[in-house]
């Protein structure tokens, strides 16, 4: 049986590097699938799709809200000319009944221990619906390596570097905060992998740059620290989100490869500019995730909080405003109050302002949301901070012997297109 | 004044969400006279399943039929408790929400945002 399994591309946001990431949920899903079927991934972000392709069952992995209207647009084709389609994955839980709308089947929960019963479904010509396994989350020790092995490869690379392999280390998270999801998608409780399971994963994974999509690796302080002690024989160079300022654990965070972490900016304290040194004071650089936007941010404070950025020694800086996704605080109070202006869902990007905000026009915010990236930027372009980082990684993986030349083959391309040089 | 109060609930009510999800909120029934005062608290944090506001709908029919209160009696109101931090959003919050009932069918919520005070008024008088 062959099946096809899809990963929607979205409109890009303007005026930002655009870095193309090896998907990882839809390859976490495809390891669930029993081994007689024949998987193919595409990942549309980098590839046409042919739809007359000689396949038997279509699926389409949807991980962001505005993936969704390309994604259903992608089935309807498909089942136009009589496929079956199932869809998976965050965005489609996020947004299940409507996807319902262009699919033969929506598969809601994780998938873990329930696609032999899909996949009989579908050869017996019984696929239902909908697969609600919502509350039924599986026992997170069964979680297994994803297949890696469905990339194309020499997509991923730009310029001849290989992009960061995306991997993770836990599910769920035990907090709940407003414009997130987690907490419906996933209830409310951090799921951490064993070690050993995620020691036998890593040892799976041939690049020596990852990203841990994790939502938060600081939920469990044991645990964190036994994950970065069994990660340091890997020497493999890392990027998470939010680990725990603790000198124990930022020690071995460091030791295991910590590249650089993700750090929520909220406010303009001294607690953000403290926990900013202390990444620093370990080798650890800093992305600032500024979200913008949010009921108790008046102009002013927006500018202050960019002035502060520029002040606390940021590698880097990426602002988003706040996007009302379904199944959130932030959405619900926001329904209530009547203030979501737009219900188009490719501009639920974190880049367009869809709703009114409390203390401005929505097209100011439009406006201070520009002016964040230009004033955070102005002096040094995102492309020349990110090479500043890049080449810290690299000073580290020669001492300890990683380094990895870029590849010479693929050094014209850039996501397996052609560069295309500037000529002055 | 306290006026005298028919029927009164409080508790913690259990109810079954979107797909399912087992799911919890604060549930308060206060009858005077000809209506009924259907306070619902989102419990967000203990909550683990769908939320008052994206369940209203069905909950607030779900809550008619149990305690066989009248739907065209009913004074339905939304409240989300102070969590306790610093953030604006987070504080607490009352809102009356109106539906209109098409063949036993509770559809199109209307809300409209009221003070704890305007509550505590509408209680007592």
């Amino acid at each position: 049986m062959k099946f096809q399994l899809i990963f929607p591309k979205w409109r890009k946001l303007e005026g930002q590097t655009t870095f193309n990431l090896p998907p990882h949920g839809a390859v976490v899903f495809a390891a669930t699938i029993p081994d007689y079927v024949e998987v193919e991934f595409i990942d549309n972000n980098l590839e046409e799709l042919k739809y007359d392709d000689d396949v038997d069952f279509v699926g389409i992995s949807m991980l962001l809200t505005t993936q969704i209207k390309n994604g259903w647009a992608i089935a309807d084709e498909y089942r136009k000319r009589g496929k079956k389609v199932i869809f998976g994955g965050i965005a489609t839980m996020l947004h299940a009944e409507e996807t319902m709308l262009h699919a033969d089947s929506v598969f809601l929960g994780e998938a873990e221990s329930h696609m032999d019963k899909v996949f009989s479904d579908f050869k017996n010509g019984e696929l239902k619906q909908v697969y609600n396994h919502m509350n039924d989350l599986p026992p997170i020790e069964i979680v297994g390596p994803a297949r890696r092995d469905l990339y194309k490869r020499e997509l991923y690379y730009h310029k001849g570097v290989q992009m960061v392999d995306l991997f993770h280390a836990s599910r769920g998270c035990k907090y709940s905060c407003y414009p997130c999801a987690v907490s419906y998608l996933g209830g409310r409780n951090f799921r951490p992998r064993p070690i050993d399971k995620v020691v036998e994963e890593l040892a799976t994974i041939e690049n020596n740059r990852l990203f841990i999509v994790d939502n938060s690796l600081a939920q469990d302080t044991q645990w964190e620290k036994d994950l970065f002690k069994e990660m340091i024989p890997f020497k493999k160079k890392w990027v998470s989100h939010t680990i725990e300022d603790k000198p124990e654990v930022l020690d071995l965070a460091a030791q295991a490869g910590a590249w650089y972490v993700y750090q929520a900016v909220f406010d303009t304290s001294d607690y953000i500019r403290r926990r900013v040194k202390q990444y620093h004071d370990y080798g650890i650089g800093v992305e600032g995730t500024i979200l913008l936007g949010l009921d108790n941010q008046t102009e002013d404070d927006i500018k202050r909080l960019i002035d502060f950025l520029l002040e606390i020694d940021l590698d880097l800086a990426e602002f988003t405003v706040l996007a009302p996704f379904p199944h959130t605080k932030a959405y619900v109070d926001l329904v209530k109050q009547n203030r979501i202006f737009n219900k188009d869902w490719n501009d639920y990007n974190a880049g367009q302002v869809v709703y009114q905000p409390k203390h401005m026009s929505p097209e100011r915010l439009q406006e201070l949301y520009q002016y964040a990236w230009d004033t955070f930027y102005k002096d040094e372009s995102q492309e020349e901070k990110m090479f500043k980082l890049l080449k810290k990684v690299v000073s580290r993986e020669i001492e300890d012997g990683t380094f990895r030349k870029p590849v010479k083959d693929l050094s014209r391309l850039s996501f397996g297109k052609n560069v295309k040089h500037k000529i002055s | 004044m306290n006026t005298k109060v028919d029927d009164y609930q409080d508790q913690v009510y259990n109810f079954n969400g979107l797909w399912d999800l087992p799911s919890i909120c604060g549930l308060k029934i206060v009858k005077k006279g000809k209506n009924t005062f259907i306070i619902v608290t989102d419990l967000y944090d203990e909550n683990p399943g769908t939320s008052i506001t994206e369940w209203n709908t069905k909950l607030a029919k779900e809550i008619c039929d149990k305690y066989s209160i009248d739907y065209n009696q009913i004074i339905y109101i939304e409240h989300t408790p102070n969590k306790q931090t610093k953030l604006s959003f987070n504080q607490e919050s009352f809102f009356k929400v109106s539906f209109d009932i098409y063949d036993d069918k509770f559809e199109n919520p209307q809300w409209q945002e009221i003070t704890k005070e305007e509550i505590d008024k509408l209680l007592t008088v």
